[in-house]
């Protein structure tokens, strides 16, 4: 635990030597570094922080309770924000409405730095780095919600883009999920089939591995072409939505990304069961199925949901992608941030994604952890 | 109840079995008995149809095993093999009820059948129904194995070099309880190993195999006899096929009429090794059977019943 002394330290340091709090005239002009407002809440704010952080360096130097320099750090987390947010409403310029407030680059970087620390007490514990880090995700929601943090710029935009950031959300579910399901629907037969049979297994590993050279943006538009040809030959797949623009590209193109990991690890899942230990269960007298259902998939089932879990992260990650081919999600966000350099715009449509992926890891070890061993 | 008719396996251009015929008599307890590569695990398992013999055919009770579906062949065959090969994500009971599983015994059935077998393989029920077989030694996972092959109650139980893993101490408790569980249920057991000692403590009956072919079966006492084949003298030490044999004869076959006055007493049942053991610990030639009437034993007799 130690580990979380220098970076207690850094995350001490970095907000008054960079800045808490920026201060830019509008939505598209840089932000620089404003001084923090003295009031008291502003000054209360930033004292809790200190004694959150306090808290961080004591508990790693004496570890007595575990997940005392986990909670600490989260509090830390939560009054920084806190104080941001205070710091930037006292801040703005009363008579200005085009004006934005961000975090400084001291803030930033001292939240980085306590999600890291906050990631890696998790591991020395020997947790999930997910779960602390979406406890603190949820902290940050509530926080939110109170209001504290409304003078940001970031909720700004988000309260300016609400149901724009809920459709991109909802799609960015929908495309992950589809493309999960369709390399699903692929894998597993295919993993199947190529039980027990080496040349077939290795020739589908070798398809499947060599869509992974192709740089992603490269296939959705690879796929461009051809779904337009076929949906301009069977004007019916056009009823149903698939065309050479949209989400079908893009569900295509992630599914084919997540066919490897996933037919890789079921291939591995189905052989955990020692060999002897089929032979053992053969002459007993069970089934093929039966050593399918009843030894195969309950001893791979970890390694199995290990790959689910990879594939599905993936999945997220790459959704983010579709905006480019006009698949939606909160890829939208962020390529209209770039294009218009806003960065808020770019942050509203990052967080989420990064929430979610956090979600889904952090769902899908918990499940894991459920299949016994 | 088991009968090998010209039984042949090929492996690609390997013949692991060589036209073996013989039969395992109902309620024979025949022990397999070869050095590794010579085909006797193959021939134990061409009888649960793990291995589909390329020439011949195998008969249980009558019946050639080629025309049964495999799965059901099986469940009616118990089958014990060296790694014990029990599901490590089930309880020592859901293992052993396996089968009965399989035949769709009702649950009060299954259960009580579990508690029986636990005690006849020497487990306490209440102690081992519900742990894993993680939690078990060698020992104890082999009698839940022993335990899993009888839970059908099936006549047949095939066991593949089911103790070579385990201790030298443990092993023998195990060949113990095989011994009497073999004479409280009259099962045919067909068990393969290696070892010429395990051969002499359990078996009814001796096959001894080499390359493929069967090169002697019979009786222990016949199989070590003074004709043995080459194949089983090559096991044994030299000179010590001699003393194996002992250990096959009965002391009562060469006893003689009359006390030995002052000479130790061997137990009933004891073999011409026990006596010959005895004599050697007392420094004395001559040995009196217990019980009556009154009988001896001297080295001379010994010597004789083992004479080549």
């Amino acid at each position: 635990m130690t580990a979380l002394i220098p970076l207690a330290l850094a995350a001490a340091l970095l907000p008054p030597l960079l800045g808490w709090i920026s201060i830019a005239p509008n939505r598209l002009l840089s932000p620089r570094a404003a001084a923090l407002p003295g009031n008291p809440p502003v000054l209360a704010a930033a004292v809790l922080y200190y004694l959150s952080l306090l808290g961080t360096l004591l508990s790693a130097c004496r570890p007595r309770l575990s997940w005392l320099p986990e909670a600490a750090t989260i509090l830390a987390i939560l009054f920084l924000s806190a104080t941001v947010g205070l710091g930037t409403a006292a801040a703005l310029p009363a008579d200005s409405t085009v004006a934005r407030a961000a975090p400084a680059a001291g803030a930033w970087l001292s939240l980085l730095v306590l999600s890291l620390a906050l990631a890696a007490a998790a591991v020395m514990r020997g947790g999930m780095p997910a779960l602390p880090l979406l406890v603190g995700l949820f902290g940050l929601t509530v926080l939110g919600a109170t209001g504290v943090l409304d003078s940001l710029s970031l909720m700004r935009e988000a309260a300016g883009r609400a149901a724009e950031l809920r459709d991109a959300l909802a799609g960015h579910v929908a495309l992950s999920l589809a493309a999960l399901l369709l390399a699903l629907m692929l894998a597993v037969p295919f993993s199947a089939l190529a039980m027990g049979r080496p040349r077939l297994e290795a020739a589908f590993l070798t398809a499947a591995s060599s869509i992974q050279v192709i740089p992603s943006l490269a296939l959705f538009g690879l796929l461009i072409a051809p779904l337009a040809a076929l949906a301009s030959a069977f004007p019916v797949l056009r009823e149903l939505g698939l065309g050479g623009i949209g989400p079908a590209p893009a569900i295509l193109g992630i599914a084919a990304y997540l066919v490897l990991p996933l037919a890789r690890g079921i291939l591995s899942g189905l052989r955990v069961a020692p060999a002897d230990l089929v032979e053992a269960a053969r002459g007993q007298g069970l089934s093929p199925s039966g050593v399918l259902w009843g030894l195969r998939v309950p001893l791979g089932a970890g390694v199995m949901l290990g790959a689910l879990r990879l594939a599905a992260v993936q999945a997220v990650g790459l959704a983010t992608l579709a905006a480019l081919v006009g698949g939606g999600g909160l890829g939208t966000l962020v390529f209209q941030g770039i294009g218009q350099l806003a960065t808020d715009l770019i942050l509203l449509g990052v967080f989420p994604v990064l929430a979610l992926s956090l979600v889904v890891d952090a769902g899908l070890a918990l499940l894991a952890r459920l299949v016994p061993a | 109840m088991i009968r090998f008719d010209g039984v042949s396996h090929q492996y690609g251009a390997l013949e692991a079995l060589r036209g073996v015929s013989f039969e395992v008599p109902a309620g024979a307890l025949c022990v397999l008995l070869g050095e590794s590569g010579s085909g006797k695990s193959t021939l134990l398992r061409t009888v649960n149809r793990l291995i589909e013999p390329t020439a011949g055919r195998v008969l249980l009770g009558g019946r050639d095993v080629a025309g049964i579906d495999p799965q059901a062949l099986r469940r009616g065959i118990g089958y014990v093999i060296q790694s014990v090969g029990l599901f490590p994500h089930r309880s020592v009971a859901a293992n052993v009820a396996t089968v009965p599983r399989l035949l769709g015994w009702d649950r009060p059935r299954v259960e009580a059948r579990v508690d029986a077998l636990l005690e006849m393989v020497g487990l306490d029920p209440g102690a081992y129904r519900d742990r894993r077989p993680a939690t078990l030694s060698g020992g104890q996972a082999q009698r839940v194995g022993l335990a899993r092959a009888l839970a059908a109650d099936p006549p047949v139980l095939l066991m593949d070099e089911p103790f070579s893993a385990l201790d030298p101490g443990t092993r023998r408790g195990l060949q113990v309880a095989l011994r009497r569980i073999h004479a409280e249920t009259g099962k045919t057991i067909l068990l393969v190993t290696h070892d010429l000692e395990e051969a002499l403590v359990l078996a009814d009956r001796i096959a001894v195999m080499a390359e493929g072919r069967l090169v002697a079966e019979g009786p222990p006492a016949e199989v070590l006899g003074p004709g043995a084949p080459e194949a089983v003298r090559r096991m044994v030490r030299t000179g010590a096929l001699a003393l194996h044999r002992l250990a096959a004869l009965p002391a009562a076959g060469a006893a003689e009429d009359g006390p030995a006055l002052g000479s130790p007493g061997l137990p009933a049942g004891a073999t011409l090794e026990d006596a010959l053991l005895l004599m050697l610990a007392h420094g004395t030639g001559s040995v009196s059977l217990e019980g009556a009437p009154p009988r001896h034993l001297s080295m001379a007799a010994i010597l004789r019943a083992s004479a080549p």
